[in-house]
Parts: structure tokens; C-alpha cells; sequence
């Protein structure tokens, strides 16, 4: 097994919390039942790293294996990562056949013929989101792991996730491939970034719930609003005004789990 | 071994012996609710009939209609709310009901496959007197929402709402075949099943049997048709290193695809597979 694939799969055991390990090495799907038997769990993370390695080396786990563990990683964490939305544009009103292959075949063709050293890898989830790895290398080197950008997709809708390395000046390169791999025309940034991707997806998608009048309406959940301040001496200020922004709030989004708003940028 | 098998044919012949009770079940509340419907039609006459011999003013003639006593206010506000409410589940169990608001209407369209209810999904319309404007609603990104609103919601409603019903209660259709083949027959299916946000095209290597290693056949299913539930191109084709013998059922299977939903298709072939066994 390549040295430097040992070293990125020890890093990546390394990053994650403890009591995790065990189950993010059953999802990688990698290493056998018996042999996550015989690694001892409790132990300290250093040494853990090391036996998951030696198991690697037993199954000659290569660099494609190493960057499926990085991203059930990141996907398992997302908040780790800064996230932004960007739109494409379609061409006409062609009918949306999206095919899986097809995609990453374009996608793949559309990155190597602009730069060849680069490691691609794809794990499609549930949600119909499709995440792409890419980890971005010159001309004269070869890719480095440790510099990745991620994107993520959802078949057959405008939007896209992406989380972009220090590397700034591959964007342009990964916009490209996705426009031409998912059969748009072109894509532009959106103002929208966060930490909470899925706090994004909540607001691209409007997947919270929102209120609709309705003559059979959902049974409407307690809203747990705990009085701000117990004491009763003290007065609230601008009490009417919190109100409405509470009524607002759930007038628009719901009464769900809210998205997080990290910060707001006002342009004049 | 001997014990082996005859285990094995316990087991086929219980869950045979299950699944023809649950088909009986299922028919027999068929066959009460028919009755039911036959009771309330029959009701329905005799009222109607009262009601046309009330309005000829044959009234005082015995035994026809026993004139009631006026009914309270009370009694009659009652009668209202049931009447409004059988006619608001009539319209939900059509699938498109809709609710006055303030500026406009708000339409909730309910999706259904074969029997099973699906998701419902909202329309906040505002009417202004130049134009239609959608408010906000809760239909799924993919769904071709702004074409169709284009298409027909200044020009005629009634179309735009037929023509996004038949998308979204096809969409529901199609994931609903998708998800119940994800969940009935994953021991059958390679991995999981390749599919998009639309569920119009799904691709899987399967076999007719559950307990085989190898997946022989490869299917290919297109749903060219946004608007319908079953795939208008189908291709199964048989693995490189796939006996010959099964070229011909590949066919046969390409063909039930086309005509029946997914899963039932599946269904039949198990069936088909336990006969020969």
C-alpha cells in the first residue's frame, strides 16, 4: 500500500471523534466484520489510527478506497465545511432524463481534459444527492489529498452545493464540468453560504414546512416558546416586536427546525 | 437435506398460506364497502324521490312523506357542517381541493398510486385582476412547475391544475414502484437501485430468485413520459456470461415492465420462479 494513501487514511481516523470511528468504518464498508473486531476501540485515537491502517495495508486499500472514507467523513460532518449555492441555467424545456453513468462519465471527461491530475470519486446517498470529491493537483504534481473541493448535487434541479478548497483558482474548472455534466448552459453564485449545508438545501428547496391554509389541517405541534425570562419583575422591551418576528418566522418557515442564518450581508 | 427442504417448502407453503388470507381480507372489505356504497345509493333514491314528490306539493297524502316538524335552527346548522364537511373529503379524495384566502386561493393537490395515499402538496395562488401569481408552494424543485404555469395558469386554471396533478401524482407513482422494489425485493436487486430526482429513469442488475450470488439480468427503465407511471422504453438484457436460456424471459420481463408497476412485476416473477420450483 502506497505510503502516502497510509498516512491520508490515518489522518482521516484521526479526525473523527472517538466513539464514532467504529460506526463510520462500518458504513466505508472496507474492512471486514472480523477484522473491526480486532481492533480495540476504547483505546487511545493514535493507536487506533495505526491498527485501522495495518488492516488497510492487509487489504491493500488504495487511494479510491482512502477518498470513499473522506467523504462518508465529510458528509457524516458537514458543518466542518464552508458551503456555497450556486444556480445553473438551462437551456430550453428539454426533458430532464438524468442519467447516473452518463454524468459522471461527462463530468470526469470535462475535469481531465482540462487538467490531468486530479482524484475524482463519487458516493451517491439516499436524498438523491450525489457527492463529489475531487482532489486537485498542477500540471507537474500529482493531486494533492489534502487540498479537496466538494460538491454536491441533486439530480435534476438547478442548484448546487459546493465547498471549495484554498485553491480558488480550480472553481472556474469545477463549474465547467458540472454545467456540461448535468446539461445546463451556464452557472453563477448565489448569495448564500453557510456551514449548515443543510440548513441551504431547507431554503433551496423550501423544505421547510411551511403553512398553507388548508381546510384539513395538520395537527399543530405545542410550540415549545419558553418565556424568556422567568423573573415577572422583569419587563419585556419591545416585546410586541419579538412577537412579530416570531410570527413571521413561522409563517414563512414553519414550524420546524428553522435554518440557521450564520450572517447576513446587505448590499447597496 | 431432506430436512433441509421440506423446512424450506413449510416456509413457502405459510407464506402462500398468509398472502391468500390478506387477499381474502382484502376482498371481503371490498365486497362490504360495495355493499355500503349499494346501501347509500339506495338511501340516496328514496330521498331524492321524497324530495322530488315534496316539491310537487304532494304533500298531505299519507303514508308518503311524514311532514317533520320544523326543524330547530340548531338541527339545521348541523346538517350544514356534515354536508360541508362529506363534501370537502368528497374533493380531497378527488385530489385537488382548495381553500379561499384573502388575496386568492390556496389548492392543495393530494397524490395517490393503486390504493395507497401519497404526499400532498400545496399552491398558494394569488388572484390580482391583470394576472394569476403563484405566492409560494410546496411542489418538489424538479417538477416542471414554471413551464406548466407558463403553459396554462393565465389562460386557464383548471388545465394548469389538471396538468400539474397528472405530473405530480405520476412522480408519487413512480417513486412510490421505486421505493416498495428498494424495500420488498433489495435481496434480489445489486446494491440499490440507480434512480434520479424524478424517478423517470432506473437502472438495475436483479435476478428472479433470493438466494442466488449473481445478478444475470440488467434492466433499463425510461419513463419518457412525465405524466404517466409506467416506462415507455424498456430494455433488460442479459449479463455476457448469462446462460442463453434467458434471453427469452429477459423478453418476457422487458414486456411485463412495460404494462404493469415495478414491484408487482417483480411479484409475478417470484411467483413464476416458485411454480417452477
Amino acid at each position: 500500500m502506497d505510503e502516502t494513501v497510509a498516512e491520508y487514511i490515518r489522518r482521516t481516523v484521526l479526525k473523527i471523534p472517538r466513539d464514532e470511528i467504529k460506526t463510520m468504518l462500518e458504513k466505508w464498508g472496507f474492512l471486514s466484520e472480523t477484522q473491526l473486531q480486532t481492533v480495540n476501540f476504547h483505546q487511545i485515537k493514535e493507536n487506533i489510527s495505526l491498527e485501522v491502517v495495518q488492516l488497510c495495508e492487509e487489504n491493500s486499500a488504495d487511494i479510491k478506497q482512502a477518498a470513499v472514507l473522506d467523504i462518508i467523513y465529510n458528509h457524516t460532518y458537514p458543518n466542518k465545511r464552508m458551503w456555497s449555492v450556486y444556480q445553473m441555467n438551462k437551456r430550453g424545456e428539454e426533458m430532464e432524463v438524468f442519467d447516473l453513468t452518463d454524468f459522471k462519465k461527462k463530468f470526469k471527461r470535462r475535469l481531465r481534459s482540462a487538467l490531468k491530475n486530479v482524484t475524482i470519486n463519487f458516493r451517491e446517498y439516499e436524498d438523491n444527492a450525489i457527492w463529489i470529491r475531487i482532489a486537485w493537483g498542477t500540471p507537474y504534481t500529482k493531486p494533492n489529498q489534502y487540498k479537496t473541493s466538494y460538491a454536491v448535487y441533486h439530480s435534476q434541479t438547478p442548484y448546487v452545493f459546493i465547498s471549495a478548497s484554498v485553491l480558488k483558482s480550480n472553481l472556474p474548472l469545477l463549474c465547467q464540468a458540472l454545467v456540461v455534466a448535468s446539461n445546463y448552459r451556464d452557472i453563477c453564485e448565489m448569495e448564500l453560504r453557510s456551514h449548515s449545508l443543510n440548513s441551504l438545501k431547507d431554503i433551496v428547496f423550501k423544505r421547510y414546512s411551511q403553512n398553507f391554509q388548508t381546510y384539513c389541517p395538520r395537527p399543530l405541534q405545542e410550540s415549545n416558546v419558553a418565556p424568556e425570562s422567568a423573573d415577572p419583575r422583569i419587563v419585556q422591551e419591545s416585546r410586541n416586536e419579538k412577537e412579530r418576528i416570531q410570527r413571521v418566522n413561522r409563517e414563512v418557515f414553519g414550524d420546524g427546525p428553522q435554518p440557521k442564518l450564520e450572517f447576513a450581508q446587505y448590499k447597496v | 437435506g431432506v430436512f433441509a427442504h421440506l423446512e424450506m417448502l413449510e416456509a413457502q407453503a405459510h407464506k402462500a398460506a398468509v398472502k391468500q388470507e390478506e387477499r381474502e381480507q382484502r376482498e371481503e372489505k371490498l365486497a362490504r364497502l360495495k355493499a355500503r356504497v349499494q346501501e347509500l345509493r339506495v338511501q340516496r333514491d328514496e330521498l331524492q324521490a321524497k324530495v322530488d314528490l315534496q316539491q310537487k306539493g304532494q304533500l298531505g297524502k299519507e303514508g308518503v312523506v311524514s311532514d317533520p316538524a320544523q326543524p330547530s335552527p340548531r338541527a339545521v346548522l348541523e346538517w350544514k357542517i356534515k354536508s360541508v364537511k362529506a363534501t370537502l373529503q368528497i374533493f380531497y379524495l378527488t385530489g385537488i381541493s382548495g381553500k379561499l384566502t384573502k388575496r386568492g386561493v390556496c389548492f392543495c393537490i393530494s397524490t395517490a398510486y393503486e390504493g395507497t395515499y401519497l404526499d400532498s402538496y400545496y399552491l398558494d395562488l394569488l388572484t390580482k385582476p391583470e394576472e394569476v401569481q403563484i405566492h409560494r408552494h410546496s411542489i418538489p424543485i424538479f417538477i416542471p412547475l414554471e413551464q406548466i404555469a407558463t403553459k396554462y395558469l393565465q389562460t386557464d386554471i383548471r388545465r394548469f391544475l389538471a396538468v400539474l396533478s397528472d405530473h405530480l401524482n405520476a412522480y408519487a407513482g413512480r417513486r412510490y414502484q421505486a421505493d416498495q422494489l428498494q424495500e420488498h425485493f433489495s435481496d434480489q436487486i445489486e446494491g440499490t437501485l440507480q434512480r434520479n430526482s424524478l424517478c423517470n429513469l432506473l437502472v438495475f442488475n436483479y435476478n428472479v430468485s433470493k438466494k442466488s450470488k449473481t445478478f444475470p439480468f440488467n434492466a433499463r427503465l425510461l419513463y419518457g413520459d412525465l405524466c404517466c407511471s409506467l416506462p415507455t422504453e424498456v430494455v433488460v438484457s442479459c449479463t455476457p456470461d448469462a446462460p442463453t436460456s434467458l434471453t427469452a424471459t429477459a423478453a418476457a420481463h422487458s414486456d411485463a415492465f412495460r404494462r404493469v408497476a415495478l414491484h408487482k412485476a417483480f411479484r409475478s416473477f417470484g411467483s413464476a420462479e416458485e411454480n417452477v420450483d
